[in-house]
């Protein structure tokens, strides 16, 4: 187990993951010849050098061993994460103040201190700040708050 | 004289107001996020790439690039005065810059590490200024064979002189030019691994995925890591004593001429630069004892040579069109962004974009020096300011930048799905750099392999046939194998660790 779990291993086995599947997903593309090479030549070629390097990288990890994958934190990738999709989905259905807004919540909450009252007066400055320079001084064409401003 | 008006002509571009502006706004951003710790220049490149997207060539690019050296100035505010690297090419300013403050002497270790800069800035310049022109000649006279060699070259380079496992680094670059593939092919039309996005037609656009990779990853990492702040110290007399300076100042050329020269190599820059000096310092010095005691010399010289690589660090990218590092990837997007194909081509079709990068690079050096040593105190306060509120802030402007991009929300998404992709590499121990660097030269390398398989009729000899490429990939090949010799292995191994 300890010589599967390791940075190395993990890293060859997503190279041959990368590596399979462009091979699937560009299977469709055309080789062509060395003289006239298709769409699909260059990406195929690059797709095998990756599975080679993957399985390179495995069995080397397998045989002299590597480092351990340090047990990720699961909360600030996943609420960052979220924070910024629920931005994106926000951002033009609501209008830059509410995604402003619960980006900077969910942002605040991924880290150890959530103090209420710093993090309300973080949106308000970062508030005022975004609607100054992106709205009045780029004039970008942004919905403050969509159908009022 | 072809010089002297070519100086002339970058004298009158750089000095309009316009661009005056955005290089102090560069040097100003570059200072902030030097001393910041936790977010470096190429995480702030790459967010404020979609702004540079508003703003004309030049002006953009003078503004990337100063704050590429102005985080170098800042980077050594924060070694000497906390302890902490606020960048990594600082980490061995804290050393003794540190030790220095503790002494009281926290003034005199910044005005020389200020001095310093200024000089080797200036001297980096010049090199470019020197060097430009030869290799811009020399590139013209590449056919496609030899370009796509040296790319290869270059991409070799990057991932021996980047620390980490090589197999692994090498699999990033192929990742990277996997993913520089995806959009419409350029000879039939085809679509390639678009999965029928049609905001993926033009290819996957670099601002995101550099903000993801680097970014976002950054913020996540640094938020785990709950980066601590300890109280500033005090800065004292800025004013250097006559031995100080005798010391410093061999120290500074020493440091600059080994930094210029290691900044040029693929994969160099300043984090290289500063390293080597400081070990060339400790192995000069009369008594080495002194390093890490508070010794001017090792606070003079990385801080001279971090300063001339990052300079130098130019010169292959603005020649040849070859980044050497991350930000000269960034700044490459950059080009490709503002319509600019990179290469030997920007000097003799945009000479004024060319000419005032340069001198503008000067004035910067010249600025920072201004901005770094009487407003001390500014920057000082800023390093009080907590995490928990910069982090949000960082991620807000990402996204925004990102959305400003196309005016489209599909490419807030992608920053999303690259930022889990960059914790990814971080945790596997995969380094972005050789990701980026082969993602940005991705589609250009592959252009140029078919044109050479093309005109070869499709013999693949024609790489070795040609003197150029034959000596580009044997050095390559060289490369490769001293990297597999045992000795060399265990003496990068050593080198590295001294690093982290």
């Amino acid at each position: 187990m300890n010589r599967v779990v390791t940075k190395d291993f993990l890293s060859g086995l997503m190279f041959v993951a990368f590596g399979l599947g462009a091979l699937y997903v560009g299977q469709h593309l055309a080789v062509g010849t060395p003289v006239r090479m298709g769409p699909g030549y260059v990406p195929r070629m690059l797709s095998f050098i990756m599975l080679a390097l993957g399985v390179l990288i495995c069995i080397v990890a397998v045989v002299s061993g590597s480092e351990p994958v340090e047990r990720p934190k699961w909360k600030p990738i996943t609420l960052v994460t979220i924070g910024i999709v629920c931005f994106a989905l926000l951002f033009e259905r609501a209008g830059l103040i509410p995604a402003l807004v619960v980006l900077v919540m969910i942002a605040s909450l991924a880290g150890e201190e959530f103090k209420l009252p710093e993090v309300i007066g973080n949106i308000v400055v970062l508030s005022v700040l975004c609607t100054l320079v992106f709205k009045v001084g780029l004039s970008m064409n942004i919905a403050v708050v969509q159908g009022i401003w | 004289m072809d010089l002297l008006d070519n100086l002339f002509l970058g004298v009158s571009v750089a000095f309009t107001f316009q661009n005056l502006t955005y290089a102090l706004l560069g040097c100003m951003v570059g200072t902030l996020i030097g001393v910041l710790p936790g977010i470096g220049p190429v995480a702030t490149i790459a967010m404020l790439l979609p702004i540079t997207f508003h703003l004309p060539p030049t002006a953009s690019l003078i503004m990337l690039a100063g704050i590429y050296y102005g985080a170098q100035y800042g980077g050594s505010t924060t070694s000497i005065l906390v302890n902490l690297p606020g960048e990594a090419s600082s980490v061995v300013t804290c050393l003794d810059g540190y030790q220095m403050a503790k002494r009281g002497r926290a003034g005199a270790a910044l005005s020389i590490s200020a001095v310093g800069s200024f000089f080797a800035g200036t001297v980096g310049t010049i090199i470019i200024v020197i060097f430009a022109e030869p290799l811009t000649r020399m590139a013209q006279k590449f056919g496609p064979a030899d370009y796509c060699s040296l790319m290869a070259l270059g991409l070799v380079a990057a991932v021996v002189l980047a620390s980490g496992s090589v197999t692994k680094a090498i699999a990033m670059v192929f990742l990277g030019l996997l993913f520089g593939l995806v959009g419409t092919d350029v000879n039939t039309g085809a679509q390639r691994f678009t999965f029928d996005i049609p905001e993926l037609s033009d290819g996957i656009d670099f601002a995101p995925i550099a903000m993801g990779l680097f970014g976002i990853a950054e913020i996540v990492v640094n938020l785990e890591k709950h980066l601590e702040r300890s109280g500033a110290i005090k800065v004292g007399s800025l004013w250097p004593t006559r031995e100080e300076i005798r010391r410093a100042t061999p120290a500074i050329l020493r440091g600059t001429v080994l930094g210029s020269l290691l900044g040029v190599l693929p994969g160099g820059g300043p984090t290289l630069g500063a390293f080597s000096s400081y070990t060339l310092e400790k192995r000069l010095s009369k008594n080495p004892g002194q390093f890490g005691k508070g010794a001017v010399e090792g606070v003079a010289a990385p801080e001279a040579a971090n300063n001339a690589a990052a300079q130098t660090s130019f010169i292959p990218m603005l020649t040849l069109g070859i980044p050497s590092n991350a930000v000269m990837a960034l700044m490459v997007g950059a080009m490709i962004i503002q319509g600019i194909q990179p290469g030997p081509e920007v000097m003799t079709k945009k000479p004024d974009l060319f000419w005032g990068m340069i001198v503008s690079m000067w004035i910067g050096n010249a600025m920072l020096v201004v901005i770094n040593l009487p407003m001390i105190g500014m920057w000082v306060k800023l390093l009080t300011v907590p995490y928990r509120f910069l982090a949000p802030a960082i991620l807000l402007f990402c996204c925004i930048g990102a959305y400003s991009l196309q005016n489209s929300t599909f490419h807030v998404m992608q920053v999303a799905l690259f930022g889990v992709l960059g914790y990814i590499f971080v945790r596997l121990g995969c380094e972005g750099a050789p990701f980026l660097l082969g993602l940005v030269l991705g589609p250009q390398m592959e252009e140029y392999f078919r044109r050479a398989m093309l005109l070869s009729r499709g013999d693949a000899m024609v790489f070795i046939e040609r003197p150029i490429s034959l000596g580009l990939l044997i050095a390559t090949a060289a490369l490769l194998t001293l990297m597999a010799l045992p000795s060399i292995k265990k003496a990068r191994e050593e080198a590295f660790q001294e690093e982290g």
